[in-house]
């Protein structure tokens, strides 16, 4: 469809002024891709975007976007909101050109009412910026992902995020009072009002995790926790994966709410390294030039108590990075030294080696914070269940150390990319009947074509979501591309063949549109009609979410 | 009704669960699979009738606004079975017929519960308390009625059966089981949903006090509700309300009454209990006799009546809207009875009762006033919505089939 940019161009500039209108190609190519490692792979390689937008443009208000909208629907062209481009499914790639709107310049914590704790925040803040705007006057929104300083809350809504603490203040969506958006049709829609008063759908819960596909998030009103005031952060080792995941089940199912648990499976343990600390320089420069960890006495990201310093410790995709490059370097040096081509190889001997190394089994972090009697009671309760259970309590250090470094891990990706390989990361879900099918199935299905590890994270009392990480290894783009790709489709079918879900919290985008009918069935009839309700020109983000955007394709 | 549907609906469900419905242009069909359903709506939709299910709280006066349009009031009272219980997971996927009652007598035995939702809208099928969005269906521990949905089968308008597909949580796409929830059968009939259920609580604690006025016992309320108490049941009663249901506790005029139970683990249970009767006594308070709330409690579970019929009005109100609405009311009918209850982290819900006079002309009064000072009537819809709910229903029912009187009249 032939659009002219030149009147694109001065249709934005009518409603925004011409200093937040962009046509420019350095703009253009950036709005173009988010992380998803798929377009980081064709990025090393040197390929230019598969998909440019037309124009790029930063409203400061909700009405600028609404009247953004109607003159896409004039001139003909699809919309694609844009946050932080901290996304690793392309869920922003303008896959049909068109205007690409970048929150970002909507980004007040408009206020606070004390009271209801419920704050007004428009889409664009960054993450970083509300909570800690939030810890100074007292309060937390809960939400912690390791994107945090890249990612806005308005990336958050549409994708149904979820941070470190989920298991005590939920997922975003448990925690959103109401919205205001834009739909396809330029028209302003809040859907705020008590849940227990209204007849009708619950249009907040229609709206988030729609990925731009209905309309554009403008500003939420988000339910806060007062700050913790007690935090309380423990190791524990268990035998296996198997008695791990049975210690969580107990202690969610007795109403406890740790804030955060984390099981890592076999390898996971080893990679991650607990007790066992590599000091390596270089490693230690390149995290503290790029993971940008929380300064004391700044307004940090709330860590109750203050972090100690980080351990001398490269993270765990390093470590495994590390365990990639040495096995292809020497492939006789050691029991490690198999190849990353040979996934399956690798994965049973450094499952085997990393067994017998790290004997005692696997680790599990458990955190619990809030108000001080209700937290202390609860601790006391979860540690004395997970004993119960068969855990054994590793103190406090293993719990300070994730904390310290909880952050680091996703600025670890672009190291193995320049070597070379890719490394991304799975996350599914599923109830804990199905849970530990899951864990195998999935593992097994990656485990052909990368090396895997998982840890189990983000409980609750039903089920729990598994956060597999793998990485592989091709000689050129073309091979790289296409493990990667029979990588998430041996995946992604294997999660909805045991009942699982194909994504706990990073959304669909273009990476798991194809699995979205594998995922809902028939119920897509339902966000098939939302979808021609809201947006019936197809104007909103086309072609994501699985839907077809059958408009554009001609 | 044509005697082509009636005789076609026989077919599909047999001539013993077909009844005409006096008064009405109207059969009743009682149809006892999901299958049948599929059947029933493609053939009532094929003759241009309308669909209206009806679960165990079946009333008339719903069917408003259909005019003469030939309709099939379909029951969901042959589907009453627990299709999987899943005590792993705390997942039970159970037909829509079922009561709430019911599957908590089935649930019992082995120490499983649907929750802490109050015993008196339990008495509603299964479908009806997913379907429809109704007051009363929240707690402080296990929140709204519709958290507990993990998933919904539903038949739509052409036939098709849809189930949406269980997990503890998902990141694809919106979640489309709150389509239906709340629908009132409009986008679908729903036939069956897995809930969340939980373990029946090792231990319960019951306790009462006396606070100096009704705003010091809200504050006492939300107070320990942000140490993150989280009570089975929190109750607060004013002097007028008090003065009949629980004459024991001596209130004078401006008192308030509060009764609270805490549940869970032992040690937590009393951590909840010791964070109330804190947060009461730093708000003026003192204790009540304990027996005050276990009366209260045997009302509550059924176990002893109350000695006035149930509330007439009841209004939503966020935490900083319910002292505003309280008084409004108040203000507004001099004679009413008043408690506050339903507490959760949204707010809580007043309940009125006009114990004289002429009801509705009361209600009617203390309805604008609560509104005015910020409450919401029960019920009420956000109509700047209502045009993206008629396109959402012309989606799913082009021909208007579903319930079409339920909430917004299609014509």
């Amino acid at each position: 469809m032939a659009v002219d940019p030149d009147r694109v161009r001065r249709e934005l500039e009518a409603i925004v002024g011409p200093r937040r209108v962009s046509l420019r190609a350095v703009d253009l190519d950036t709005y173009a891709r988010d992380m998803w490692p798929r377009l980081l792979l064709a990025r090393r390689a040197g390929a230019p975007p598969a998909a440019l937008p037309t124009a790029v443009v930063w409203p400061e208000t909700t009405r600028e976007v609404a009247a953004i909208v109607r003159a896409a629907r004039g001139l003909g062209v699809p919309i694609v909101p844009y946050g932080g481009g901290s996304g690793v499914c392309g869920g922003v790639v303008p896959r049909f050109g068109g205007i690409t709107v970048d929150t970002k310049r909507m980004a007040a914590l408009r206020g606070i009412n004390a009271d209801d704790k419920v704050c007004d925040v428009e889409a664009g803040l960054s993450g970083e910026r509300f909570e800690r705007e939030l810890a100074r006057r007292g309060y937390t929104f809960g939400n912690f992902p390791s994107s945090i300083y890249c990612s806005t809350v308005g990336g958050w809504l549409a994708t149904r995020a979820a941070g470190q603490l989920s298991t005590k203040y939920g997922k975003v969506e448990d925690r959103v009072a109401g919205l205001t958006f834009v739909t396809g049709t330029g028209e302003v829609i809040d859907t705020d009002g008590p849940r227990r008063a209204f007849g009708g759908p619950d249009w907040t819960q229609l709206v988030l995790g729609s990925e731009g596909t209905l309309g554009i998030i403008t500003s939420a009103r988000l339910r806060l926790n007062p700050a913790p005031q007690l935090a309380v952060y423990r190791g524990f080792e268990v035998d296996n994966v198997a008695v791990g995941i049975e210690a969580i089940r107990r202690v969610l199912q007795r109403g406890l709410r740790p804030a955060v648990v984390r099981l890592y499976d076999e390898l996971d343990t080893f990679v991650n390294g607990f007790g066992h600390h590599v000091d390596d320089p270089a490693a230690r420069a390149y995290r503290h030039s790029h993971a940008p960890a929380p300064l004391p006495g700044e307004g940090a990201l709330p860590v109750v108590p203050p972090p100690p310093p980080p351990p001398a410790d490269d993270g765990p995709v390093g470590r495994l990075l590390a365990l990639a490059r040495r096995a292809r370097s020497h492939a006789r040096a050691d029991a490690m030294a198999a190849l990353l081509d040979r996934p399956g190889l690798v994965n049973r001997v450094v499952g085997a080696v990393a067994e017998k190394i790290a004997r005692k089994g696997c680790k599990l972090i458990i955190g619990l914070e809030g108000a001080r009697l209700r937290t202390e009671v609860e601790a006391a309760l979860t540690f004395a269940e997970l004993e119960r259970a068969g855990a054994r309590d590793l103190g406090e250090e293993p719990g300070r150390a994730w904390l310290a470094r909880r952050y680091a891990v996703s600025y670890k990706m672009s190291g193995v990319y320049r070597d070379g390989a890719f490394v991304d990361t799975l996350e599914v879900a599923s109830s804990w009947a199905q849970l530990a099918d899951l864990y195998y199935s999935v593992r097994a299905a990656i485990g052909r074509h990368a090396v895997v590890m998982a840890h189990f994270s983000h409980a609750y009392p039903e089920g729990c979501s598994i956060y597999f990480t793998f990485a592989a290894h091709a000689d050129d783009r073309a091979g790289s591309e296409a493990r990667y790709d029979a990588i998430w489709r041996d995946g992604m079918e294997a999660a909805t063949r045991v009942g699982g879900t194909i994504s706990h919290h990073h959304g669909v985008g273009m990476l798991r549109a194809p699995y979205m009918a594998g995922e809902h069935r028939e119920a897509m009839a339902i966000l098939t009609a939302l979808k021609l309700s809201l947006d019936p020109d197809d104007l909103m983000n086309p072609g994501k979410l699985g839907l077809a955007g059958a408009r554009w394709r001609s | 009704m044509t005697a082509a549907l009636t005789a076609a609906l026989e077919t599909i469900v047999g001539r013993d669960h077909v009844s005409p419905v006096s008064g009405q242009p109207a059969v009743l069909v009682t149809p006892a699979s999901p299958a049948e359903v599929a059947d029933v709506i493609r053939t009532t939709a094929d003759a241009g009738a309308a669909i209206v299910p009806v679960g165990a709280g079946y009333r008339a006066a719903r069917l408003r606004g259909l005019g003469e349009r030939r309709r099939v009031h379909v029951s969901t009272e042959r589907l009453t079975q627990v299709i999987h219980l899943d005590e792993t997971s705390l997942l039970c996927h159970v037909q829509a017929g079922l009561t709430g009652l019911a599957l908590e007598k089935l649930l019992a035995p082995r120490g499983l519960s649907l929750g802490d939702y109050p015993p008196g809208i339990l008495g509603s099928s299964v479908g009806g308390l997913v379907g429809v969005r109704t007051p009363g269906k929240s707690s402080a521990r296990h929140g709204f009625f519709e958290d507990a949905v993990a998933g919904v089968s539903a038949v739509l308008a052409d036939g098709r059966t849809i189930h949406t597909r269980v997990a503890p949580r998902r990141s694809t796409g919106p979640d489309l089981g709150r389509a239906l929830c709340g629908s009132e059968g409009t986008l679908g009939f729903i036939t069956a949903a897995v809930l969340r259920i939980h373990r029946r609580p090792e231990a319960r604690l019951l306790a009462a006090y006396i606070l100096p006025s009704i705003d010091a016992a809200i504050a006492a309320a939300f107070l320990a509700l942000s140490e993150e108490c989280a009570p089975a049941g929190l109750r607060i009663v004013d002097a007028a309300e008090a003065a009949r249901h629980f004459p024991a506790a001596g209130l004078v005029p401006g008192e308030a009454l509060l009764v609270a139970a805490t549940a869970g683990p032992t040690d937590l249970a009393a951590c909840d209990r010791d964070l109330i009767a804190s947060a009461a006594l730093a708000e003026g308070g003192r204790d009540a006799d304990p027996a005050i709330a276990e009366l209260w409690w045997r009302r509550r579970t059924g176990g002893e009546p109350s000695p006035e019929p149930g509330p007439q009005l009841q209004i939503s109100a966020a935490p900083s809207a319910l002292r505003p609405a309280y008084h409004a009311i108040r203000a507004a009918v001099p004679g009413v009875h008043l408690h506050v209850s339903r507490f959760d982290r949204d707010g809580a819900v007043i309940f009125a009762t006009f114990p004289d006079g002429e009801v509705g002309s009361a209600s009617a009064a203390a309805a604008t006033a609560a509104t005015a000072a910020g409450g919401w009537l029960l019920g009420v819809r956000p109509t700047a919505l209502d045009p993206y709910l008629v396109a959402l229903r012309a989606q799913l029912d082009p021909r208007g089939v579903m319930n079409p009187g339920a909430l917004i009249d299609a014509s």
